[in-house]
């Protein structure tokens, strides 16, 4: 092809690239929402340890009439875990984080679940097979400046 | 044009900037190294890009999510099968235009008129500002490109926002043979020339 036509053709792709920009732009969160969801699924990754700030007496759940509330901190970003055994004997964990979530996801040895981070910080994961597990997440902070955490290991 | 030495340099026409292909390809190297946070920049980079191409196959936009989503869940699971590092952003742009041909079938199966006829010539207008802010010049071009039949709108674009298209790869991926999408890309340009020409385009004094 000629260099004239190949310059035509570039300025014009690079009018059409502008225009699609335009009119049909990236959803204004999803370049963080990926950054999140990658960060939470990458095992390799380093994650700010958040401690046990308080829990339940119960420790670990047993039966159907149990459950165990659990605090977990850095001083600045709080996760309040509750975790309750459904019927068929599996677990379901309810919780809330004090900050705008991004992505978030329990992780077993076997398996993990991912979870919708809802409004005002809530998530939910059902179904959860009893035993040791830990809770990853990524979280925006007020400035837009994203952080992401692992609690410690903790029983459901 | 100036002597570039990096590679790459063939796809950037002109700009002394390390092309987007060769910015993917330096992060990813970095994050199989052990540097987990070059794997944030690559999402950075990449996405906006991912995005264009898989709302080119007519997708909703929370489907069109969905598919740059798994796209990146993909690269994370599957990265050692990678044997190409340096090629990492046509194997991203692959997965994501194999994953909205797939997710594009079903949801014109599930629903024919709104996937087919609908959804490729509707541009997302999400909010009166955001029309506002349409540029002028892009809204014509838009026009013009919707004129166009969709697989030419689907070529262009697709074409508009990968820096090296393979060829071979879109031939497959749009059921069509290689050799002509060469061809079928200056066909569909041609014809948009045509179609702009006839609107005058060039002339920015007039209009609106």
């Amino acid at each position: 092809m000629e260099t004239e036509d190949f310059a035509a053709d570039a300025a014009l792709f690079a009018r059409m690239r502008q225009m699609w920009q335009d009119v049909d732009p990236v959803p204004a969160d999803l370049v963080d929402r990926m950054v999140a969801t990658v960060a939470v699924e990458d095992l390799s990754r380093e994650y700010a340890l958040l401690t046990l700030v308080e829990a339940s007496q119960l420790s670990s759940v047993r039966g159907e009439s149990d459950s165990a509330t659990l605090q977990f901190s850095d001083g600045t970003t709080s996760v309040l875990v509750h975790v309750t055994a459904a019927e068929d004997g599996s677990r379901r964990i309810d919780g809330w984080v004090d900050a705008a979530t991004l992505a978030i996801r329990l992780v077993q040895a076997e398996r993990e679940w991912s979870a919708n981070p809802g409004d005002r910080g809530r998530f939910v994961f059902e179904n959860v097979t009893p035993g040791v597990a830990r809770i990853r997440l990524v979280v925006k902070d007020a400035e837009g400046e994203m952080y992401d955490f692992q609690t410690p290991q903790f029983e459901v | 044009m100036g002597a570039m030495t990096h590679e790459g340099a063939e796809a950037s026409v002109g700009s002394a900037e390390p092309t987007r292909w060769a910015r993917a390809a330096a992060l990813f190297v970095k994050w199989r190294d052990g540097d987990t946070r070059a794997m944030d920049e690559l999402v950075r980079l990449m996405t906006p890009l991912l995005w264009h191409v898989v709302r080119a196959y007519g997708l909703d936009r929370a489907l069109a999510e969905d598919v740059v989503q798994t796209t990146w869940l993909t690269l994370v699971r599957r990265h050692e099968s990678i044997t190409e590092p340096q090629a990492i952003s046509g194997w991203l742009t692959m997965v994501a235009r194999r994953e909205a041909w797939r997710v594009g079938k079903l949801q014109r199966r599930a629903d024919p008129t709104e996937a087919e006829s609908l959804e490729p010539h509707l541009p997302a207008r999400e909010s009166a500002e955001q029309t506002a802010a349409t540029d002028d010049e892009s809204r014509r071009l838009w026009l013009a490109v919707a004129q166009l039949n969709e697989r030419c709108q689907r070529l262009l674009r697709i074409v508009a926002f990968e820096e090296r298209p393979d060829y071979a790869r879109i031939a497959q991926d749009m059921a069509m043979p290689i050799g002509s999408i060469g061809p079928t890309r200056q066909r569909c340009l041609g014809k948009l020339r045509t179609i702009l020409e006839g609107d005058g385009w060039g002339g920015d004094s007039d209009g609106d």
